[in-house]
Parts: C-alpha cells; structure tokens; sequence
C-alpha cells in the first residue's frame, strides 16, 4: 500500500492531534454556569501565609480567610455574583489574591503553554512515528504475534521460554 | 563532637576530591590500581560522612547546646524521637542528611561495579563525587551544621511544631532517598557519554536503581500527602504547593523513563530521548532542592529557607549546561536504527505516554515557575494555585489513564484492528457498564463518569493479563491456578510487578477523584452532650481534656460517632499548645473506612460560652489513594526484585559490550 507523502502526513499528524485538543481545551477551560460561595472561596488565595485558598486555609482563626468567607456570604446575600464578588477582592488586594491567573494579556500565556508544548510534543512523535514507519531501516516483513492470531501466542511462547530455561 | 565532625567533612570532601582525579586519570591511562585507589577514596568518603553525621546526632541527642544546630531545631523538652528526626528538621542537617545518602549510594555502586563497566563507572564514580563535591562545599564553607554559638544556650528554639509527626520522620527520607537515587542512573548515563559507551549497558546497568528511586519517590510523595492530610488540617492532602510540585515532577519524569528504557532494550531506539529524560530528572531533583531552600518561591513544606539559592541554582545550571554539552557532542554517535511499523503498536502507546507524562511535568514546571516569570516580566505579583494545575492536567491525567491500561496490552511491531478488539473488547465493556452504572446511580459529573469507566477498562486490561497468563501456565504445565499465578509473576517479576503497579495507579486515581469532588465540609459550634449530624453520622460532643508535659500542653475533645443510633467509635481532635516556641497546633482525629473518612478537627474553644468548634470533612474513597500507593510501592519491590534471567541479561549485555569497541577512543588515545 502506498505511503502517504510527508505533506500529508504532517496534514495527518496536525488534524489527529488538532482533534484531541479540540475535546481536550474545552473541558479543561471551561466556566461553571453558577458561583458558589465555596467556588469563589476556592478561587481566592489567603493572605495569611499558609500557601492555600481560602476555602482550604488550615488556620481556624485565620485574620483572613476567616472574615473573608463571612464577607463572600454577605456579599453573595446582598445580590453580587460571583465576578463581582471576585472583582471586589481583586481590586482591593491586587491580583495575588486569585488563586489562578487570569485569561487576558500576558497572564494567558500561563494556560496556553502547557497545551502548545503538548501539541507541538504530539506533532513531533506522530511525525516521528510517520517517518520511521516511511523509511524502516531493518523492515520486518512478518506480522506479530498479536496481529497474526492474538495475544495468547505471545503469552504461549513467553511460558514457552520459562520452560525451556528451566524457570 | 562538633570537632570530630567538622573534621569528618573536611576529610571527606579532601577525599572525594582526589576520587574525582583518580578515577579520571586511572581510566584514561587504563591504570587498575588507580581506579581501585579511587574506589577505597569513595569509601573513605563515605566513612568520614557517616562520622559527621554520628557526630550531630550524638550532639542533637545530648541536646549540647554550644551547637548552633542543636540550639536552633531542639529543645531539652523535645522527645527523642524527634531529637533524632531534627536531624533533616534543619537546613544543614538536611543537606548532610542528603550528602550521606549520596555518598552511601556512591560507595554502593563503587563496590557494584569494582569488576564491571570498566569504561563507564570511573566517569560515573567521578560524575557522583562531583554533585559531593558541591554539597561538601557548602558544608564546609556556607551552612555548616558544626557551627558553635558564642556562648552555651540555655535551651534550645525547639522543632517546628509542624514537623513534629510521625510522617515527617520518615518522608524527608524517603524524598531525599529518591532524589539522591536518581543520581546514580544519572552519573552512568555521564559516564557513558563521557566514554563513548552508548549501548544499553548503562540503561540495564542502573535498572535497578532506577525503579528504587522512582519507588522512594512515590513513597515520598505519598507520606508527604498524608502528612498534609494529618497533620494541616485541612482535609485535604494535595494543594499544588511548590514543594510538593518540585517532589512530583522528578516522579513524571522517571515514570516516563522507566517506560521509555523498555523500547531502547527492546528496540536499540531512543537513546538520545532515554539519556535527555535522565538528565531532566536529575536535574528536577536539584531544582527541587533549590526551590525549597531558595525561598524564591514561598511553600508550607518549606521549612529551610536559606541564601543557598544563588549556589544551587549555579549549581543546577551548570549541570544542565555540561549534560546538554556532552549530548550534543555524542549526537552523532546516538542515532540508533528506527524500526517503527504503526501507531497501533506498544512503543507507540509508550511514546504517546511518555509525551504525556512530561507534558503534566512540564505543566507543572511552568505552573510553578510563572509567578517568578510574571514578576519579573510585569512586575506584578500573581498566584499559581490549585484550580490552574486541576484544570490543565485533569484531561492529561485520563489520557494517562487510558494508555495505562492500552498499552501493555497491545503487541510491539504493530497491531491488527481484530486483535485489538480482540483483547480489548471485555475490558472496554466493563469500563462501559461501570460508566452506565454510575451514571444510573445518579452520578452526573463527567470527570467523575469518565475517571470510573477509564479505571475499570484498565482494572479489565489487567484481569485480562492475569487471566491469560495463569490459563496459558495451566494448559502447559498443569499447574493449580494459585502456583500458576505465584510462578506466572515470580518467572516474570519486571512485567506483573508493573501491572500491580498500574493497579496501584488505578486505585489512587479514583481516591483523588472521589475525594475532590465529593468532599463535603460541616462546621459546627457545640456545647457538651449535644450531637450534629455528619452524613449518615450522629456525633455527639462529650467533653474536653486537658494534659500536660513539659513539652506541650493538649486539648482534646471526646466525640462519639454513632451510625443508626449504633455507637461505632470514639475521636479524639486536640490542640496542642507547645510551650518552648509558643505555637498551637492541631492534631485531627480520622476515621476511614474503604468508603469515606470521617475526619474531625477541634477549630477552636470559647471559655466563656463553653462552645467548641469542630469542623468535620466527609471524604469518600480517600481510602483508596493510600491503599493504592501501597499497592504501587508492593508491585515495585516485586518488580525490583532480583531475576535470574534478568541477571543473565545484564551480563549478556555487559560481556557483548566489553567484545564491542567504545564509538570513540579520543579520550584514550589522548592519554
């Protein structure tokens, strides 16, 4: 069977990997609908020094985290939504206190980086792949044993060996 | 003893030095008695760092004051238990700790290799004596943990509370253990480029103490976690915190490895990739020494925040710089014959795991590093925190999942469309079925329905392998179906022993996801006798105690915990108050069970109301990542446990590689 050329192999290499990120970005970005007040206490960090969010501070009377979760529930009683309750916290603090960065401007390079590196990685190895499959330097004509008649044949000959070793 | 052991480091850093000379010169000049003058210096080394570190534990045990270090990390009070785990308590003590272990496993793979790998192991031995060299450097010049006070304390500062638990006893080990491991692998694949030996010797050579790195890691990792979970009181055991991103990182990257290395010795393929990841996982090893002393990032795991950072990042890129040299001189002596025949093969499924693997590295790595990039490029401070690591490898993780599960299974070279669905059709229906009863169950979280149905297709593609492997044993040697399973993973150690390990992943896969998205969390202020309802617990507050040491003084709340109006346990959460450092903290009290734990927290006392706060987490199937972390660290002590095939192998290996000339004797002949 024909090969395909390396221009169109690297067209099929792009779309097979374009299409896996295609289900994969989505899921990993995407928004909740609704914001709970855990939800935005998740997506604040407390400044009290313990490294964790505020829904997670291990202080119990934390100067922070403490007063900060009474002031999410009284603002989300009072009619704010969740950006806006966020938006409050951002101003007043700076954007420390969110405990992700932000999707605009420079900060967007945070989220796209992991994802272009693992794009750029799945490009390069089904490339890889393609060509060594192209230009095989010790072809192997015969089929495994898997492809011939099913994985028991390999499992076979693997006793096979145990045997004739004496294992 | 401060003396003794000040001595001590000086001898042995005077002494790994000459290894270093030794060993390079004996091998370039082929002189035997060079190599073994080398060989007695490691051991020497090694000797005088065992001293050192007799020397600050007999002092810390003595709690002798006129020591900086005692003074600093213990006090009179302090158990001695955690007298001797103040060991690792401290900066300096910790970085002897890591120099011991370095030296032990010098001295280790010096003895190994007295009659093998006579081209590699002297530029290994002298590779390991360098990365000494650096760390007695800074023991006996910068952070010296001899340092004698002024005058004698009258007590000393005491441990961390924090680090007054059992978990900290035996996680720093077993971190460093892993990370100082990694080492050895590293200095091979040095000393192979080095010597121009660059067939799999090297790689088989160090198999071994491949996987007892990466098995010292994952236990790191794990008790890390649990000491979390214990001992923070939060409820949880992960927060993508630098420390513990810098532990999980060299964990990636020598998965990826130790899957990798099976197509260079099945193949003769991907040296260059197997010598780079190598390299990337040693060097993650520095970088997380250097994160948690740096103070350049901040961490609640760190607790020996120094000035070290300029040194070890100096260090950690000089490292890298040389490591990357020398690959790129050997280049054109790696490229190995590609036999690559389709997508639909096991080294694909490899390839595709170990792009994975480091991608969640990478992932991490730049999570943790962008805070500094943002400072520094915008001036602005930002935080990189738990929801920015869950949502980029939460789908990374489930394509992890499913190649664990796919690749095994699939034949190397290529596979037919009939053989896959073959093998794989029972597997898959049951992973299907699981995602179909779960979702009919109520559970609606798509995460959570495609983490279940992907663990039973890799918990089937296991059952599978076990199946075929005692039914063919039993068809051909008759055997019982308990012998045939006992010889089937006994006769073939390195592959069952990796498919318990996937069991193991399987098992903590589904804790985590269980745990993070089915945590609920109850707050509640109680006076004596009332009860509060907890899921299906009824818990009842029956009073308080107090106790008193001289070392700390203990709060601790009774709660019954009944289910159906049963009484089925008794908890007991404290506040420590310890008096030497003045600093509270919490000791929780866990119930677990294989479905939940019920894990309960004393948050806080009001005299004067005679109100007590707790706060109580439901945590389902948290259970399950512990149990599955002692099945991985199970299925790695049966995969690393000595083979005789193996063995015959490896000295296969070495005697084909002694008849074949090195691809380079300019080192040699030059001399």
């Amino acid at each position: 069977m024909a090969r395909p050329n390396s221009g169109g192999r690297l067209a099929h290499a792009a779309m097979l990997v374009a299409i896996a990120l295609a289900l994969i970005v989505p899921i990993a970005v995407r928004a909740a609908a609704t914001v709970s007040a855990q939800q935005i206490e998740e997506s604040l960090t407390c400044q009290c020094g313990c490294g964790l969010t505020v829904a997670n501070c291990n202080h119990p009377n934390c100067e922070f985290s403490v007063p900060a979760r009474e002031q999410i529930e009284a603002m989300l009683h009072r009619g704010m939504t969740g950006p806006q309750v966020i938006a409050f916290f951002r101003h007043k603090y700076g954007e420390k206190i969110l405990s992700a960065p932000t999707t605009t401007g420079f900060n967007l390079l945070a989220w796209v980086m992991p994802f272009a590196a693992l794009l750029g990685g799945g490009i390069f190895v089904a490339l890889a792949i393609g060509r060594w499959r192209a230009h095989p330097e010790n072809p192997a004509p015969a089929l495994d044993s898997a492809a011939r008649g099913g994985a028991d044949d390999e499992m076979r000959r693997r006793l096979e060996r145990d045997l004739r070793e004496g294992f | 003893m401060p003396l003794i052991g000040q001595l001590a480091l000086a001898l042995a850093l005077i002494l790994a030095a000459y290894s270093i000379i030794a060993n390079v010169i004996g091998a370039r000049r082929s002189i035997p008695t060079l190599l073994a003058s080398a060989r007695h210096a490691i051991w020497a080394y090694c000797a005088m760092v065992t001293v050192a570190v007799a020397a600050l534990l007999v002092s810390l045990l003595r709690s002798d004051f006129s020591l900086e270090y005692v003074a600093s990390y213990t006090s009179s009070s302090l158990p001695t238990f955690y007298k001797i785990t103040a060991l690792w308590g401290g900066q300096q003590g910790s970085l002897l700790l890591w120099t011991w272990l370095l030296s032990l496993f010098t001295a280790v793979a010096a003895f190994q290799n007295r009659r093998r790998n006579p081209e590699i192991a002297p530029y290994a031995l002298a590779t390991l004596a360098v990365v000494a060299i650096f760390f007695l450097g800074m023991l006996n010049f910068v952070t010296r943990p001899f340092d004698m006070l002024a005058a004698v304390a009258p007590d000393g500062q005491d441990l961390n509370p924090l680090l007054q638990n059992y978990w900290m006893a035996i996680h720093p080990p077993s971190l460093y253990t892993g990370y100082v491991s990694a080492s050895v692998p590293f200095a091979f694949a040095t000393g192979a480029l080095i010597a121009g030996r660059l067939d799999d010797s090297w790689i088989r050579s160090t198999r071994r103490w491949a996987i007892f790195s990466w098995f010292f890691l994952t236990l790191g990792n794990l008790f890390g976690a649990r000491w979390a979970y214990e001992v923070l009181g939060w409820g949880g055991y992960w927060a993508w915190d630098p420390v513990e991103n810098a532990a999980f990182m060299p964990w990636l990257v020598m998965t990826a490895y130790l899957h990798s290395v099976m197509i260079q010795e099945r193949k003769d393929m991907l040296k260059v990739w197997n010598l780079a990841l190598i390299g990337m996982a040693f060097g993650l090893t520095l970088f997380g020494t250097f994160i948690t002393r740096s103070g350049v990032i901040s961490s609640v795991h760190s607790f020996t925040q120094s000035g070290l950072g300029p040194y070890f990042l100096t260090f950690l890129i000089a490292v890298v710089a040389l490591y990357a040299a020398l690959l790129i001189w050997r280049l054109p002596k790696l490229r190995s014959p590609a036999e690559f025949e389709s997508y639909l093969s096991r080294e694909a499924a490899f390839l595709f795991n170990n792009l994975i693997l480091v991608g969640i590295a990478f992932a991490v790595f730049w999570g943790t590093l962008f805070p500094v990039l943002s400072e520094a490029v915008r001036g602005v401070k930002i935080t990189v925190g738990p929801p920015f690591f869950d949502k980029v490898n939460a789908p990374l993780a489930l394509g992890l999942i499913f190649l664990m599960g796919f690749g095994p299974l699939i034949a190397w070279r290529r596979s037919s469309l009939d053989s896959l669905a073959k093998t794989f059709a029972s597997p898959a229906l049951f992973g299907l079925v699981t995602g179909v009863c779960a979702f009919v169950a109520g559970l609606r979280e798509w995460y959570v329905l495609a983490a279940l149905s992907l663990g039973a297709f890799v918990l089937g593609t296991i059952v599978v392998e076990f199946r075929r492997g005692v039914g063919a044993r039993r068809h051909l040697v008759r055997e019982s179906a308990p012998a045939a399973l006992i010889n089937l993973v006994a006769k073939n150690n390195r592959r069952y022993g990796g498919y318990i390990i996937h069991l193991g992943v399987v098992m903590a896969f589904i804790g985590i996801v269980a745990s993070s998205f089915f945590r609920t969390e109850i707050k509640k202020s109680v006076h004596e006798g009332e009860f509060f309802q907890v899921g299906p617990y009824s818990l009842q507050y029956l009073g308080l105690e107090t106790t008193e040491t001289p070392h700390v003084e203990t709060s601790r709340a009774r709660i019954e915990v009944r289910r159906d109006g049963k009484p089925i346990a008794m908890m007991l959460p404290a506040k420590l108050f310890f008096k030497r450092n003045q600093q509270p903290a919490t000791a929780v009290a866990i119930r677990s069970t294989p479905a939940a734990d019920l894990y309960v927290v004393l948050a806080g006392m009001d005299d004067q109301t005679g109100l007590v706060t707790f706060q109580v987490f439901l945590t389902p199937l948290v259970f399950w990542l512990w149990a599955g972390g002692l099945v991985m660290a199970f299925g790695t002590v049966i995969a690393m446990w000595p083979n005789v095939r193996e063995r015959a192998a490896i000295a296969a290996s070495l005697r084909a590689a002694a008849e074949t000339p090195v691809v380079d004797e300019p080192l040699r002949r030059r001399a």
